[in-house]
């Protein structure tokens, strides 16, 4: 029976057991049942600690830096405008005046280049303590309807924005209902700056998860108003605001693309911005930024990456030091049975 | 035991067997005629160690017989609670007188192995006790061919004394000598000054009545401690189990038992781990049994390998399951800080869904439970978060738990010391859990934040896209899976075909998943569309981020191991290190002081006794050249193997 050969050790340890030969398959189901099958049992040796932990701090260093430098060259301005685009008049009571439609919202901001901004510019609006990510706020769409439209009836998720007057809202609720609506154009000394608002949406939402053929319906059109009005004449696929806005943002800081701008911004040119600061943030205290920003194969400007490497990696090859003068102080040599712990025992009884 | 036949002639015949003492209590005085060279012939094979019989018969006459039929009927078929003990007293009326025939003797021999497999459980620090139905000679014989008795070992006999020489009650004056002579041998116990001495306790069934009872087991339980090896003869399938109870419940260690018949049922199910030898005697304690082996020599496997390695995997796979799900739950909860606590997930629905409906069977087939609370219709309806327990990180815990072998069978059979680490809990101790949950908390915080922070609100790709909170939910997902399945492959010392395929290909279907789970738009999440494909890959940052996160959530765990290894290695780390440098291979001698070495002192078992050999010897030739006689004991083996001679050299 093969379990005797390979059970109990023998006293007599020269006895080589007789193995029946195996051959292939019912091979490799012996020796799965036997636990014996072929590995690798590497061990970490003070040489390949070493080795390792160099290597990735070397590895991290390089592209910490890279990424650095990568993240300086990106240029951005930031600008908030929400508490300056309210007229003094209405200071204190700013409420009052985003909810009075009569108020004309027009401000102008100014904005100055400190250095070459190279083509395509983007431009986000940044909002603060926006909340995209609630939970309720998060489940308040329809996806299918977003495809089909009025021919899709199961709206439930939408609500309260599901139906107003009797009549079903396309496209239902709380995101599209909130949708942002300030607007800005610039304008360079006299020349109008053209802003690209095409294809600022992600291609795949524009394609299959807006209907080419779905139009608003009933949108907007309740007692609360929550944001923008849409265009009932062109389809939801190619309304590119409404699409942007509907992908939720992971924190309640957020930016949206809005548009771009082709061409060159240089060092010293004074943008200036005439925006309709329609959007009401003021009632829970959001803010509204408006972000100019060039881009590099990593995005936007975030240091962070490049400093998180290089900190890391500069952790890596500290180890690496300690490590490498603790082993050469004391070396303790491979598979010594000093440190066995039957042998304390024997030394220290 | 009885029988009653009619023979051809009409005569009705009592056939009895059973033990010599039982017997020879039942026969009529002119029964007795061969009684004493019965004993005698008993006691020879006693000796030999057999297993003997007494046999005995008695005439009856018909007017007898169906007197005694009639109650004996009667008997049978009365229900209610004293139904053995009439049947018991109905049987003893018919049961004496008897006239002795003479004795049998089987013999019962000692399996191959047995010996050897003792010895080396001593040697790994197991303490042996024998619990038999054997008479006191029959056990002690067989005692000594496996060495669990050796010459020069003292032998502490606890007998009761015979009830009839004794006055007004009886039981109590029993008990009380009974107590004497367990407390006079403890005070011998205590005494003794000979760190080597070894005291044998030699204990029959019918005292063991007396000293199981409450009052008086605590001291014998004490006594039995201190002795090197236990020996109870004569015990009843009660008695076993209760001698099993008062062991495990007095002193709280792990107690296995072993038995291969039916009256070993008891005690095998009293004991923690019961194993039972499948064999001629029935299957009655394969059945009862948790382990069943073939032979009694396969325990030494069954217990130095499989069970160290069950063990060590155990231990080390529940750490490992804290830890990752840790790291993975507590990035939910850091995020809800970031969504107003209104209970939103980060990840995307259907991923958690999958993942923890699947999670809860595989784990309980890979002997670890950890159960995952998600209710799929308040929040974490996230296919990412099914997925996650059960099929991307879950198979490389089963290869851990299932596979993982820290040092070869052979090592383990061949330094039994290594098995201490099981009894002294080295592997799951409360440091080594605190330690892997805090690991799964700093995972988790390096993962949310490094993601959250690079991800923060500006663009991440060249084309000036800002990521929505499937972008990040899905980079942090994928983060996680690879963090924590690079942490298990640094956890598992043995790599087969079988780690690498779950390991990576835990990791490879994670993106497997994400294509396909990014083309199916209508039926599920539309808001993973393509996310794979069209969202992530083109985008350095995030391969950049799944870099970063996993080595830096790998290096509290790997400086640890590093300077662990290197400064403070334990046992199973030298000889990991001696296999890899094949010293084992170079300096043969070194290896085998180091297999003498590795055991626990014994007092029983073959080393012992060849030791103890040695010391006699040693004794006697330094008392002859300083010239001192002494009383020297010389030890004559009765019957077993001798140990070869390479343990002493070495």
């Amino acid at each position: 029976m093969e379990i005797d050969e390979v059970s109990t050790s023998s006293a007599n340890a020269a006895e080589i057991p007789s193995v029946p030969v195996r051959r292939g398959r019912s091979k490799a189901i012996y020796q799965f049942t036997q636990q014996n099958l072929p590995a690798c049992k590497p061990v970490l040796t003070p040489t390949w600690v070493i080795t390792i932990f160099f290597a990735v701090g070397t590895i991290f260093i390089p592209i910490g830096l890279f990424s650095l430098q990568v993240s300086q060259s990106v240029l951005e301005i930031v600008d908030r405008y929400d508490a300056e685009c309210v007229p003094p008049s209405f200071r204190s009571n700013k409420l009052a005046y985003i909810k009075d439609s009569s108020i004309p919202k027009n401000c102008s901001r100014y904005l100055k280049v400190n250095k070459d901004m190279k083509a395509p510019i983007y431009i986000y609006y940044q909002l603060d303590n926006y909340y995209q990510n609630h939970r309720r706020y998060v489940k308040s769409r329809s996806d299918k309807q977003l495809l089909y439209g009025l021919k899709y009836n199961d709206t439930s998720t939408c609500s309260p924005e599901d139906a107003t007057n009797g009549l079903p809202i396309v496209p239902c609720g709380l995101i599209a209902w909130s949708l942002f609506n300030d607007t800005y154009s610039f304008f360079r000394g006299t020349d109008a700056l053209k802003v690209n608002r095409k294809n600022i949406a992600w291609e795949s939402d524009r394609n299959h998860k807006f209907g080419k053929h779905v139009y608003p319906f009933n949108f907007q059109n309740g007692s609360l108003i929550g944001g923008a009005h849409l265009d009932p004449t062109i389809p939801l696929s190619d309304q590119e605001d409404l699409i942007v806005w509907m992908r939720t943002a992971a924190l309640p800081s957020f930016r949206k693309l809005y548009g771009r701008i082709e061409e060159d911004l240089h060092a010293n040119d004074i943008l200036e911005v005439k925006l309709l600061n329609n959007y009401n943030t003021y009632s829970f205290g959001g803010r509204k930024k408006l972000v100019l920003s060039t881009s590099s194969w990593l995005g936007g400007h975030n240091n962070f990456i490049g400093i998180a490497y290089i900190s890391i990696g500069s952790f890596f090859i500290f180890i690496a030091l300690v490590f490498m003068l603790l082993h050469v102080k004391n070396p303790r040599p491979y598979g010594d049975t000093t440190n066995l712990s039957w042998t304390w025992k024997g030394i220290s009884s | 035991m009885s029988v009653i036949v009619r023979d051809e002639t009409g005569q009705i015949l009592l056939l009895c067997k059973g033990a010599d003492s039982i017997i020879f209590d039942r026969l009529s005085k002119n029964g007795r005629m061969y009684e004493e060279a019965t004993t005698k012939q008993l006691n020879e094979y006693g000796e030999a160690g057999l297993r003997t019989l007494a046999l005995a018969y008695q005439k009856l006459q018909e007017a007898e017989y169906s007197a005694w039929n009639e109650e004996f009927s009667k008997a049978k078929t009365s229900i209610g609670g004293d139904r053995e003990a009439m049947l018991e007293q109905v049987s003893d009326m018919m049961e004496r007188d008897l006239i002795l025939v003479g004795a049998t003797a089987v013999e019962d021999k000692l399996q191959k192995g047995v010996p050897q497999c003792i010895d080396k459980l001593a040697q790994a620090g197991l303490k042996i006790w024998v619990l038999t139905g054997d008479k006191m000679e029959t056990a002690i014989n067989i005692r000594f061919s496996c060495s669990l008795l050796r010459q020069g070992m003292k032998q502490i006999c606890i007998t009761a004394t015979n009830e009839a020489t004794l006055g007004q009650d009886p039981e109590k004056s029993v008990k009380e000598n009974i107590l004497m002579q367990i407390t006079n041998a403890s005070q011998m116990v205590k005494l003794e000054k000979d760190p080597h001495a070894a005291f044998a306790l030699i204990i029959d069934g019918k005292t063991l009545t007396f000293a199981l009872e409450d009052d008086m087991k605590h001291q014998f339980l004490n006594l039995a401690v201190d002795c090197a090896s236990v020996i109870c003869c004569r015990v009843s399938p009660k008695q076993k189990a209760l001698v099993t109870r008062l062991v495990k419940e007095g002193t709280g260690k792990t107690t296995l038992a072993i038995g291969d018949g039916a009256n070993d049922v008891g005690m095998i199910q009293e004991a923690d781990i019961g194993v039972g030898i499948s064999g001629c005697e029935g299957m009655q304690a394969v059945m009862a049994s948790d382990f069943a082996i073939a032979q009694f020599r396969f325990l030494e496997r069954l217990l130095v390998v499989h069970g160290h390695w069950c063990y060590k995997r155990i231990a080390q796979m529940i750490c490992y399951f804290f830890n990752k799900n840790i790291a993975f739950g507590l990035t939910i909860f850091y995020f809800e800080a970031f969504a107003a606590f209104s209970g939103q997930s980060v990840y995307v629905d259907w991923y958690m869904l999958l993942f923890n409906v699947v999670l809860t069977s595989l784990p309980m087939i890979s002997l670890g439970v950890f159960e995952q609370d998600v209710d799929s219709e308040s929040v974490y309806v996230d296919w990412y978060m099914l997925l996650f327990n059960v099929v991307l990180t879950s198979l490389p815990v089963i290869s851990l738990g299932v596979f993982e072998q820290d040092v070869d069978s052979e090592v383990y059979l061949q330094f039994p010391a290594l098995y201490q680490q099981g009894p002294k809990n080295l592997f799951f101790d409360w440091y080594r859990i605190f330690g892997w949950m805090g690991n799964g908390l700093y995972t988790s915080l390096i993962i949310f934040f490094l993601n959250i922070i690079i991800f923060y609100d500006q663009a991440f790709r060249a084309g000036g896209q800002t990521a929505d909170m499937t972008a990040v939910g899905t980079v942090m997902f994928t983060c996680i899976i690879w963090a924590v399945n690079c942490q298990i492959s640094l956890t598992m010392s043995h790599f087969t075909w079988i780690q690498h395929l779950f390991v990576w290909g835990s990791v490879t279907t994670w993106y497997v998943f994400l294509v396909f789970y990014g083309e199916l738009s209508s039926a599920l999440d539309e808001n993973a569309f393509k996310i794979l494909t069209e969202v992530l890959t083109p985008a350095p940052i995030y391969w950049i981020i799944t870099l970063l996160v996993t080595i830096a959530c790998n290096l509290p765990y790997l400086a640890h191991i590093s300077f662990q290894r290197s400064f403070n290695p334990m046992d199973h780390h030298i000889n990991q290190e001696i296999k890899y440098y094949r010293k084992d291979i170079e300096d043969r001698h070194m290896w085998k002081r180091e297999r003498s070495k590795a055991r626990q002192e014994t007092k029983i078992g073959l080393t012992a006794r060849v030791d103890a050999k040695i010391r006699i010897i040693t004794s006697f030739k330094k008392s002859s050249t300083t010239g001192k006689t002494s009383r020297i004991d010389i030890c004559g083996n009765k019957s077993g193997q001798r140990q070869d001679r390479k343990q002493r050299s070495g």
